[in-house]
């Protein structure tokens, strides 16, 4: 698994894509910590929040070429003939991406260091927004991964893993209307409409309840739930979970 | 050793590999020949592990290669049709990388590659890009690659495969380096390349085991039918009628006609023991016709197939 690790994490760096995404990291972390810090308010949790909506660009460009570029290079009989077990490459390369995530949250912690030498204060709701943060970077890494593994074209994994990020973050705009097209069914084919309602709200917060962003929203007043945690680790294992199988599949496959 | 039993990879309907068997014993060199779509590299993917079988089994030194994957994958080093290369890695970087996959201890690294670099000839390339070397230095890593952590079984996937002439040959004698202390299984379709190496050939065509044999006994079979050509200036009509009578001619046909120069392919009889070029040769010079060419025609692999097909 060090292996596949520190080639991944290296090969981040013979290529643009790294400084690419550290680069886009940078500037964005920089412009958001300097326009707060202009104003005199300076609220890293509040900075981590938005930065976290640049998952959705962020994410696909580290993770495209993962399997992908294995995959069109032909590389990928290396793990597959090496005596090393498939799960550990998935392992390997979902950590080397997060480790290039540690790298760029440098910016982060410089931007912490600046507000405590300026008399700035670092509360307990910015290191809950720092976990949060992590936590939800490698829930996207895992889905970006397996955005990777299902095809041998970096631009269709990229977008794939781009649409995936963008349902999940707009998952309660998307429940609302789900909910409200049940509401509308329910009461077109005669149902009346309270218990129509009831049955699209319920869908609603049915899909909503996916939401890790509500889940993890108390991090930022200090307020930490472990169950939001576990809620991303599992979709995180997940994911890697359905990668490595597919994995697996191609060497079984019959089609 | 590996012994090959009853393999059969089936895609949907179609059967890539139907029922082959085959072992390969100690330091022996096996050519896997094949056209195109006969299953060479399905077996070899197979027998490497990348692929699973539908049906069959394949042992590695003993080792079944789904069963006991780790053990029996130490012993193979294998070379895909497309060389498993990182363009943006340094040669000796990407090999200390194969080490690391392959589990070699730091402490015997150093000079296990050493030994593998001087013995592929690619020191001086160890410190460029992969990227940037030329197709047979790839082709040298590849087989480089394939040799990290002393496997007793080489496998190797059409590895001529577009190189130019020169390299050809330095590939050829690279493989027959290794066959001193490896067995080694070489897949290609271009049948002199095999027969230079070889010590005993598969044959395979549509998923099947078409033939196998030694080298020897391949020739053999190859001399059984021949044929000539025969480029002279002449009349066209009067010169086939006349070959056509001499005794052992089974056929002539005419293959270009060019003004007054003409091109006849001359089939001969089936183990025929008479050299029919001197009686061409009082043939034409008789009736006065330069023969501007005279030379018997390399059994094509089309032919081979052909042969042994219509034998079994």
């Amino acid at each position: 698994m060090y292996a596949i690790f520190k080639r991944e994490f290296l090969s981040f760096f013979r290529s643009p894509v790294g400084y690419v995404a550290i680069a886009i990291f940078s500037f964005l972390s920089g412009f958001i910590f300097y326009s707060q810090f202009a104003n005199g308010k300076v609220n890293i949790a509040s900075e981590i929040i938005s930065l976290r909506s640049f998952f959705v660009v962020i994410v696909p460009i580290i993770t495209m070429g993962l399997f992908a570029e294995d995959k069109k290079r032909g590389t990928e009989v290396l793990y597959y003939t090496a005596p090393v077990n498939l799960f550990s490459v998935v392992a390997g390369k979902f950590l080397a991406a997060c480790a290039l995530f540690g790298v760029m949250f440098i910016n982060v912690f410089i931007h912490m260091i600046v507000t405590a030498l300026c008399g700035g204060v670092i509360g307990i709701g910015a290191w809950g927004s720092v976990i949060v943060f992590f936590f939800m970077a490698m829930m996207f890494i895992a889905i970006g991964l397996f955005a990777s593994v299902i095809t041998d074209s970096q631009i269709i994994s990229a977008i794939f893993s781009f649409i995936l990020i963008l349902i999940i973050q707009l998952i309660s705009t998307i429940a609302t209307y789900i909910g409200s097209a049940f509401t509308a069914t329910f009461s077109f084919f005669g149902i009346n409409s309270e218990k129509a309602a009831s049955i699209g709200d319920a869908v609603t917060s049915g899909i909503n309840w996916l939401d890790p962003f509500a889940k993890t929203s108390d991090f930022r007043f200090g307020v930490f739930s472990v169950s939001a945690l576990l809620y991303c680790l599992t979709v995180s294992l997940v994911f890697l979970y359905i990668t490595f199988r597919i994995l697996e599949k191609k060497r079984w496959s019959q089609g | 050793m590996i012994e090959i039993n009853n393999l059969v990879k089936c895609y949907g309907n179609k059967k890539a590999v139907n029922g082959i068997s085959f072992t390969v014993n100690d330091d022996e060199v096996l050519g896997f020949l094949g056209p195109n779509g006969a299953g060479k590299s399905t077996t070899m993917n197979i027998i490497t592990g990348y692929l699973s079988s539908t049906s069959g089994t394949v042992k590695v030194n003993g080792h079944d290669i789904l069963e006991e994957p780790e053990l029996a994958k130490k012993d193979i080093g294998y070379l895909p049709e497309l060389p498993p290369l990182y363009n943006d890695m340094v040669v000796l970087e990407y090999l200390d990388f194969i080490c690391d996959l392959k589990g070699i201890k730091k402490s015997e690294r150093k000079e296990h590659l050493a030994r593998i670099v001087s013995m592929v000839k690619i020191t001086s390339v160890a410190d460029r890009l992969i990227g940037n070397l030329s197709k047979g230095y790839k082709q040298r890593v590849g087989i480089a690659q394939a040799l990290v952590g002393n496997p007793s079984i080489l496998i190797l996937d059409e590895p001529t495969v577009g190189l130019d002439p020169n390299q050809i040959i330095e590939i050829r004698k690279l493989i027959k380096t290794l066959a001193k202390s490896h067995s080694v299984i070489i897949s290609s379709h271009i049948l002199s390349e095999i027969q230079e190496i070889a010590d005993r050939v598969v044959i395979i065509n549509n998923g099947k085991v078409a033939a196998v044999d030694t080298i020897t006994d391949l020739s053999k079979r190859l001399s059984g039918s021949s044929r000539l050509l025969l480029s002279f200036k002449g009349p066209l009509k009067e010169v086939s009628e006349k070959i056509h009578g001499l005794p052992g001619v089974v056929d002539v046909r005419t293959r270009v006609s060019n003004g007054d120069i003409h091109e006849l392919e001359v089939t001969l009889v089936t183990n025929s023991v008479t050299d029919l070029r001197a009686g061409i040769f009082f043939v034409m010079s008789k009736g006065g016709w330069p023969i501007l060419e005279l030379r018997s025609l390399d059994p094509s692999l089309e032919e081979v197939f052909l042969s042994i097909t219509s034998a079994v």
